[in-house]
């Protein structure tokens, strides 16, 4: 029957279109899904801000009297902003799988996994409209703790890799989000694992004070966790200007990101069924 | 499965017609062991509206995410137009079209915008954008409401615009998952209204779903009941509920003869039959009161006039005549002993769309 499948061989031979240039189409649309609809609903944003504003202004303004909490050289203000930039990022991201869980039981991922978009696209897509919103965390935390004076270099080219590093935080952690919403699976188990994560991502960190006052063992999960390569690399950049770790500390991140991205992939259809 | 023929009724599709989808021997079995769906093989052809229909957990669902590539099935072969599903996937995707059971617009995008990101994931040219979501809003009625968010449209609406959403890549077959599911009696008439359009005027391939009898009497071409993972029957609606027995026609009388004329005894027709006969006059039976029920043989409707004609010659007055014709929850009750109840799942989609519709305000 030669002529009887014309329409899709049609299609089948402008699929030869390159499936890289494909892959990037579509995390870019379902991207720009996202960015339309803070569009529509901004005020969400600065909602979101208000958490980390309080956690500099409330948490860092007692903590900054307790001496030896933090590096001599720096204020404890200047030196927790890069933890508390990081962590509004964290807070941001964890909560993707959530809404991945929601449009599971609504129809709305059913109906993304029936395009033609590669499936991992789906899920680069999901971390980019992450970044977007820890984009615009950032740039509130850096705007405060600039017009609070903490100290930290106002540095344009640095102040741009900061940004770098929000964008592969927020990817990092919303897939991370996206692989435990496939072990969830309902919105309620979802929510429940995102609360016990986070806790543990921030606190065993050195979001909001050196590892250095921790105990060993503490010390090594600290070492394992991404949230702190995140938080060194935002610290080398805003305060120490001393860029000797910055490669390792990207390379940690990046390598994290890949890593929680490919498995999300990989579980996306378990989510889906 | 049987494929039914009748003497008389509606012509079975001419073979000449090209396959949209053909599915043979599709069988899931889910790790729990559970067999949703056990051999299934139909052949939907090019420009007919086909249904599934059955009860809740009949399988239509798996049947419905197989083809669409949204789940690997244990076994069996999928075609859409001849080109094999499961090797091909992407590419099939790019030619159907599919609107699930439960919401698939998102609330917080305006119309315009929920159908400009589908064309794009479906890659259609910049150049002809525009113009495709401008006809597809259109088409459905929904143009004056484009640029307003989708949180603020009725649930028939929403409805609407999720087929509009599926026509972007004006697909060769669309899907459709229960397209009526939680929507009030006036919206699920218009919904159908425009599925019907759809098909008529654009000679779209359309194949559903739904466990709505009346649904699938009046959208189908054909129809293939569903149960417990297999299907059990299929044919033209009129094709099945023909093979469920002759159809009925209740006469009422009334009080005498006309023209105070003795009435004589109703001879019928050949071809018909007397299932019940009042016979006659007797204490308690008021103007009206009489009521006899005829078998027909062939088409209820056009056996009424011979059967005036004759209560005419019998000089017996008719007061009114009504026909009863078994309907497809007959044929599902001939084939599997049940009858389709509304069952779990409806009301989970139904709850879906209404805690959907709470949110999104």
């Amino acid at each position: 029957m030669p002529g009887e499948s014309n329409a899709v061989a049609g299609v089948l031979h402008e699929r030869q279109r390159p499936v890289l240039l494909r892959f990037v189409t579509s995390s870019l649309v379902v991207a720009e899904m996202e960015a339309r609809k803070i569009k529509h609903a901004s005020s969400e944003l600065w909602i979101r801000a208000i958490q980390p504003a309080l956690w500099l202004l409330v948490f860092g303004s007692a903590l900054a009297g307790v001496r030896d909490i933090a590096p001599s050289q720096f204020s404890y203000m200047a030196f927790i902003t890069p933890g508390i930039l990081s962590q509004s990022v964290l807070f941001i991201a964890i909560f993707y799988g959530v809404t991945l869980v929601w449009e599971r039981d609504l129809g709305l991922l059913n109906k993304l996994l029936a395009t033609p978009a590669p499936r991992p696209s789906i899920v680069v897509g999901k971390a980019l409209a992450a970044s977007i919103r820890g984009v615009f965390q950032g740039l509130l935390v850096l705007a405060l703790s600039i017009a609070i004076g903490t100290g930290i270099s106002v540095n344009l080219l640095y102040i741009l890799g900061v940004f770098g590093v929000v964008i592969l935080l927020a990817m990092c952690f919303s897939s991370l989000s996206m692989v435990i919403a496939s072990l969830a699976r309902t919105r309620d188990r979802m929510m429940g694992l995102s609360q016990v994560i986070i806790f543990p991502l921030f606190f065993a960190s050195n979001a909001i004070y050196p590892t250095q006052i921790m105990p060993e063992w503490l010390q090594l999960v600290a070492k394992a966790n991404p949230l702190s390569y995140g938080v060194q690399a935002v610290r080398s950049l805003l305060l120490t200007q001393n860029f000797t770790m910055l490669p390792t500390d990207l390379a940690v991140l990046a390598g994290y990101t890949l890593g929680l991205l490919s498995l999300a992939s990989l579980v996306l259809r378990r989510i889906a069924s | 499965m049987a494929e039914l023929t009748t003497g008389q009724g509606v012509a079975p599709s001419p073979p000449a017609l090209k396959s949209a989808v053909r599915v043979e021997g599709l069988t899931k079995v889910y790790p729990n062991g559970l067999r949703a769906v056990d051999s299934v093989s139909f052949d939907v052809k090019e420009g007919e509206v086909f249904g599934l229909l059955g009860p809740n957990g009949a399988g239509k669902t798996t049947v419905i995410k197989s083809i669409l590539t949204l789940t690997s099935p244990t076994s069996g072969r999928i075609f859409i137009r001849s080109v094999d599903a499961l090797a091909n996937q992407a590419a099939v995707r790019q030619v159907m079209g599919y609107v699930p059971q439960e919401v698939s617009v998102d609330g917080d995008l305006t119309a315009y915008e929920n159908l400009l990101i589908f064309s794009k994931l479906y890659y259609v040219d910049r150049a002809e954008r525009g113009t495709r979501i401008r006809e597809a809003l259109r088409y459905m009625g929904l143009d004056e409401r484009s640029d307003d968010l989708v949180k603020t449209f009725s649930g028939g609406m929403m409805r609407r615009l999720e087929i509009a959403q599926a026509l972007v890549n004006r697909p060769s077959v669309l899907f459709l998952d229960e397209p009526s599911i939680g929507l009030d009696p006036a919206a699920r008439l218009e919904v159908w209204r425009h599925v019907r359009k759809l098909n008529e005027e654009l000679r779209t391939t359309i194949f559903l779903t739904t466990h709505d009898m009346l649904e699938a009497d009046r959208l189908c071409h054909r129809i293939a009941i569903m149960n417990a993972g297999k299907i059990v029957v299929s044919g033209s609606p009129d094709e099945l509920k023909a093979g469920v027995g002759r159809e009925l026609v209740s006469v009422r009388m009334g009080g005498g003869g006309p023209g105070g004329l003795e009435s004589g005894p109703v001879v019928l027709p050949p071809g018909f039959e007397f299932m019940k006969q009042d016979d006659g006059p007797g204490p308690g039976r008021g103007a009206g009161g009489r009521e006899d029920v005829i078998l027909v043989g062939g088409r209820a409707e056009e056996g009424v006039p011979q059967i005036v004609r004759a209560y005419e010659a019998a000089r017996v007055d008719v007061s009114s005549i009504s026909v009863s014709r078994p309907t497809l929850d007959d044929v599902f009750l001939k084939y599997t002993a049940t009858r389709i109840g509304e069952a779990e799942e409806f009301r989970q989609a139904k709850s879906a769309r209404r805690s959907f519709r709470k949110h999104a305000r």
